[in-house]
């Protein structure tokens, strides 16, 4: 099967978006917030050519991604460890997203007046957060090693 | 929202075809997998169900 992509095989520039999260306070709840950013990076696309070998045959070679992974149409090979770190990296933004939906329904919860279920719901978000926290922290002390 | 494990024809063990799956496209007959490594499959059938809550879905594989 293939996967039709337009591919200069160049390195160039594409925009984008990375989520992070910051700590902070709300009604003397600790939480985080989870943001969006973009940023660029110079990568290569993978991308195939013909060359006609010694022999007279013609054959399309693939080239390799760079580490740049988006677009790959091939079965890139990644370290099983790479692959972990990138599932954690994955969950760490996840959990941040669920966090933050958790202390939307809280102040949800606020607003129809259970200022109790409130409080604690987002008790629930700042521990939940902390278990985010030394995830992260983790998946950090690994991209360092 | 979340990652998802993708199953060809029926939802049993043996039937995945791939996990971690972040983005599911239909387009011209043809159901493309990506995954979280951004691993590309496509193949040629039709997304017969898909439960996010639980993470699964099932695609259906067009006769040959």
């Amino acid at each position: 099967m293939h996967v039709d992509h337009d591919h200069t095989g160049v390195p160039h520039e594409h925009s984008h978006e990375h989520a992070h999260t910051h700590e902070h306070t709300h009604d003397g709840v600790t939480h985080t917030h989870e943001h969006v950013h973009e940023h660029t990076h110079e990568h290569a696309h993978p991308h195939t050519h013909d060359h006609i070998h010694e022999s007279g045959a013609e054959h399309t070679h693939s080239h390799g991604c760079e580490g740049a992974c988006g677009s790959c149409q091939t079965q890139c090979e990644h370290t099983p460890k790479e692959e972990l770190m990138a599932l954690m990296k994955y969950m760490v933004g996840h959990n941040a997203a669920h966090a933050k939906e958790l202390a939307d329904l809280a102040a949800k919860l606020d607003q129809t007046g259970d200022h109790t279920a409130y409080e604690q719901v987002m008790a629930a978000v700042s521990d939940f957060e902390k278990g985010n926290m030394r995830l992260s922290v983790v998946l950090t002390s690994m991209e360092h090693e | 929202m979340c990652l998802s494990t993708v199953y060809k024809n029926k939802l049993a063990p043996e039937m995945v075809m791939m996990k971690n799956v972040m983005r599911i496209e239909c387009k011209d007959g043809m159901v493309i997998l990506t995954d979280l490594m951004e691993r590309q499959m496509a193949v040629e059938g039709t997304l017969e169900m898909a439960n996010l809550v639980d993470g699964v879905a099932v695609i259906k594989e067009a006769a040959v």
